[in-house]
C-alpha cells in the first residue's frame, strides 16, 4: 500500500514543471495553463478478510494521491479561518478519531450541541452527522465543519476563497493537488478539498481489535473470559440485546459496502430524555426531528459504531454520560431518569423510545462483562498507525 | 440490515443406522453417555414426537450434512449442519407423506439458552411443502461454532431478516395446536 509522502523526485518535478500550471491558474488567471494528464496510482485497500470494502462514489474514485492530499488537509489547521482548528483537533487518532469532549468546540469557541463522532469505519456509514438522513456522502459532510455557521466550526466564509488561497500559497499543496487531480485545470478548489478529505477518511478502517482476532481471526484467547461473557449478553435479545441497534460487524445502525450502496441509516430514541414541553428532548438536540419536523422523530439519533468506544468517552450525542458503566445502566433501565434540572424527566417513558430499548436485568458480573466486551473492540493498530496519523509530523 | 441468502447446499446420501441409537435418551447406555458428557452442548428435540432426542455435535456429524451461505453486512459465512426437517423426521415428527390433515396444525418452537423463542409451522419446515431452508448449524466457516452463536444456531438463509436465525439454539419443541 502506498501511503508515504509524494516522493522527492516526483515533488521536484511537479513543482518545477507542468503540474504547477494547473494550480497556479487559480491564483493568476493570466498564467497560461497546460492541461496536466497524469496517471493516478490506484489505492490499495488494506482490509483483512472477511470484511467488505466500503462503497466509493463513482465521481470520486480512490487514488493514493488523493488520500495523501486528504491526509495533509485533515491535519492542517489552515483549513480553519483563524488557523486554530484542524479536522484532527476534533477527530484525534488516539481518541478513536473523536475528541474526548462531550460537546465539540469550534475554532471561535462555539460549543457544539453535540459531540464529535468517531471516524472509525466512517466510509461505511449510510448517513453522516448524528441525525441527518440527507447527508449520505462524505464529500458533502466535510462541508459542514468547513463552512457551518450554527455553530461555527472551522469558520470559513462561503466560497472558501481565503482558505483556498492559503493552500495555494504552499508549494507542497500545489504539488499535492496537482498530483491528486492531474486533469483538473483548477485543482485547488473546495470540491477537490472535499474529495480529498473524503478519500482520506475512507481509509480510516478499524477491524483489527482483539475481538476481531477472536471472532474472525480464530484466536480463541484473543479476549478475556469476561469479554466472552459480555459478547453473549451483547448479542442476546433476551439479555442486553445491544446488537439490535448496534448491529453487524461494525456495531452500528447499518452500513453500506461495496456490494450494498442502498442501505438506509437507522435512527433510535433511546429514552435519554423525556422533558416537559412540546418536544421531549432538549432544544437544539431533537435529533432526526430537526430535519424532518415529524413529532415521532424527536430524540431519534443514529446508532454510531461501538468500535473503539472505550476511547471516546463521554458518551451519547451530547456527552451527557461519562462512563460505559453508566451507559449500560441507562440501557438496562430502559431509559434514563433525571430527577432535577432543566432536563428532568423519566426517559424510559419517552413516547418515541425504540422498542429495542426494553431494559434488562444485570446480574452478577454482567456490567463488567459488557464493559470488557466493549473494551475488546479497541483497535490499537487503528489508534496508533502512522498510516492514519499526521503527515506533517512524519515529514519533519 | 441482516441479509441471509442461500446459495448452495449438500446432502449426504444416507444416515448411518447407528445414529438413532446414539441419539436416543431411552437406552441405558445412551443415558450413561449423556451423564458423562453433561457439560457438552446439546440440542433437545421434544414435545409431540415419538422419539425425543438429545443431540450433540458428534451426533449431528453422523447425519446427512448440508451447508448454506449467508451474507450479513458484506460478510459471507458458510454454515454447516443438518436440515431441521431431517432432525425432526428422526424424532418422529410427521413430515413428508405423513404431513397432512391434523398434522398440519403442528408447529415447532425453537428455543435458545437465553430464553429467545421463535415459532415455525411444521409445514414450512418440510422441504416437500415450502421452499424455505432451515439449517441446524454447528459449524461456521469450517469451525465449530462458539461464543455469541453458541454451539448450535438455527440458520434460515431464505429469510429476508436474521431474526429467526436463533443463536444459542438449545431445543426444538414440537407442539400440536389441534387437540
Amino acid at each position: 500500500m502506498r501511503r508515504g509522502l509524494v516522493s522527492l523526485p516526483a515533488l521536484a518535478i511537479t513543482l518545477g514543471a507542468v503540474c504547477v500550471a494547473s494550480v497556479v491558474r487559480w491564483f493568476d488567471p493570466s498564467v497560461a495553463t497546460i492541461a496536466t494528464v497524469g496517471k493516478s496510482e490506484p489505492y490499495q485497500w488494506d482490509i483483512p478478510a472477511p470484511f467488505p470494502r466500503p462503497p466509493v462514489p463513482v465521481d470520486n474514485p480512490m487514488t493514493a494521491e488523493k488520500v495523501e492530499l486528504g491526509q495533509h488537509l485533515f491535519y492542517d489547521a489552515r483549513l480553519s479561518a483563524n488557523r486554530r482548528l484542524s479536522c484532527a483537533a476534533c477527530h484525534t487518532q488516539s481518541l478513536g478519531f473523536a475528541d474526548g469532549r462531550g460537546r465539540a468546540i469550534g475554532s471561535l469557541g462555539d460549543v457544539h450541541p453535540r459531540g464529535s463522532m468517531s471516524l472509525a469505519n466512517v466510509a461505511y456509514n449510510p448517513a453522516y452527522n448524528w441525525a441527518d438522513p440527507n447527508t449520505t456522502a462524505l464529500e458533502a459532510q466535510v462541508l459542514v465543519p468547513l463552512f457551518g455557521t450554527e455553530p461555527v466550526e472551522m469558520g470559513n466564509a462561503p466560497g472558501g476563497a481565503e482558505m483556498l488561497a492559503r493552500l495555494g500559497a504552499d508549494a507542497r499543496y500545489r504539488a499535492l493537488f496537482a498530483a491528486a487531480f492531474p486533469q483538473d485545470l483548477a485543482a485547488i478548489s473546495v470540491a477537490n478539498v472535499a474529495r480529498a478529505l473524503a478519500s482520506f477518511q475512507r481509509t480510516l478502517i478499524s477491524v483489527r481489535s482483539p475481538y476481531d482476532q477472536y471472532r474472525y481471526g480464530r484466536d480463541r484467547n484473543a479476549i478475556s473470559n469476561a469479554a466472552k461473557r459480555g459478547e453473549v449478553i451483547f448479542f442476546s435479545g433476551q439479555r442486553g440485546g445491544c446488537f439490535q441497534c448496534h448491529g453487524g460487524w461494525n456495531f452500528s445502525g447499518g452500513i453500506r459496502h461495496e456490494q450494498d450502496t442502498t442501505t438506509q441509516a437507522a435512527f433510535f430514541n433511546t429514552g435519554l430524555y423525556n422533558v416537559a414541553g412540546a418536544a421531549s428532548y432538549p432544544a437544539l438536540n431533537t435529533g432526526l426531528h430537526a430535519i424532518t419536523k415529524h413529532a415521532e422523530d424527536v430524540g431519534r439519533f443514529r446508532a454510531p459504531t461501538l468500535r473503539n468506544i472505550a476511547m471516546t468517552a463521554p458518551y451519547m450525542h451530547d456527552g451527557s454520560i461519562e462512563t460505559l458503566e453508566e451507559v449500560i445502566d441507562h440501557y438496562a433501565a430502559g431509559g434514563r431518569t433525571l430527577t432535577q434540572g432543566p432536563n428532568a424527566g423519566v426517559g424510559r417513558n419517552n413516547p418515541n423510545k425504540a422498542p429495542s430499548v426494553h431494559g434488562f436485568t444485570l446480574t452478577g458480573t454482567d456490567r463488567q462483562d459488557l464493559v470488557a466486551f466493549l473494551e475488546a473492540l479497541t483497535d490499537t493498530t487503528f489508534l496508533t498507525s502512522p498510516a492514519f496519523g499526521s503527515p506533517w509530523r512524519r515529514a519533519r | 440490515m441482516v441479509r441471509l441468502k442461500a446459495s448452495r447446499f449438500t446432502l449426504a446420501a444416507t444416515m448411518p443406522l447407528a445414529f438413532v441409537g446414539a441419539a436416543s435418551v431411552s437406552a441405558p447406555v445412551a443415558a450413561a453417555q449423556q451423564a458423562q458428557n453433561a457439560a457438552e452442548p446439546t440440542v433437545r428435540v421434544g414435545g409431540a414426537v415419538a422419539q425425543p432426542l438429545t443431540l450433540t455435535a458428534a451426533d449431528l456429524a453422523t447425519m446427512p450434512r448440508a451447508s448454506v451461505r449467508t451474507e450479513s453486512n458484506g460478510i459471507v459465512t458458510t454454515y454447516e449442519g443438518v436440515w431441521v426437517a431431517e432432525v425432526l423426521k428422526r424424532a418422529g415428527a410427521p413430515l413428508g407423506d405423513a404431513l397432512r390433515g391434523a398434522a398440519l396444525s403442528t408447529y415447532v418452537v425453537a428455543m435458545a439458552s437465553d430464553g429467545y423463542q421463535v415459532v415455525f409451522s411444521l409445514g414450512e419446515l418440510d422441504p416437500g411443502v415450502s421452499g424455505g431452508q432451515f439449517l441446524l448449524a454447528d459449524h461456521a466457516d469450517g469451525q465449530a461454532m462458539f461464543g455469541e452463536a453458541g454451539a448450535f444456531r438455527l440458520v434460515v438463509p431464505t429469510d429476508k431478516r436474521g431474526a429467526r436465525s436463533v443463536r444459542m439454539l438449545s431445543s426444538l419443541q414440537v407442539v400440536t395446536a389441534r387437540k
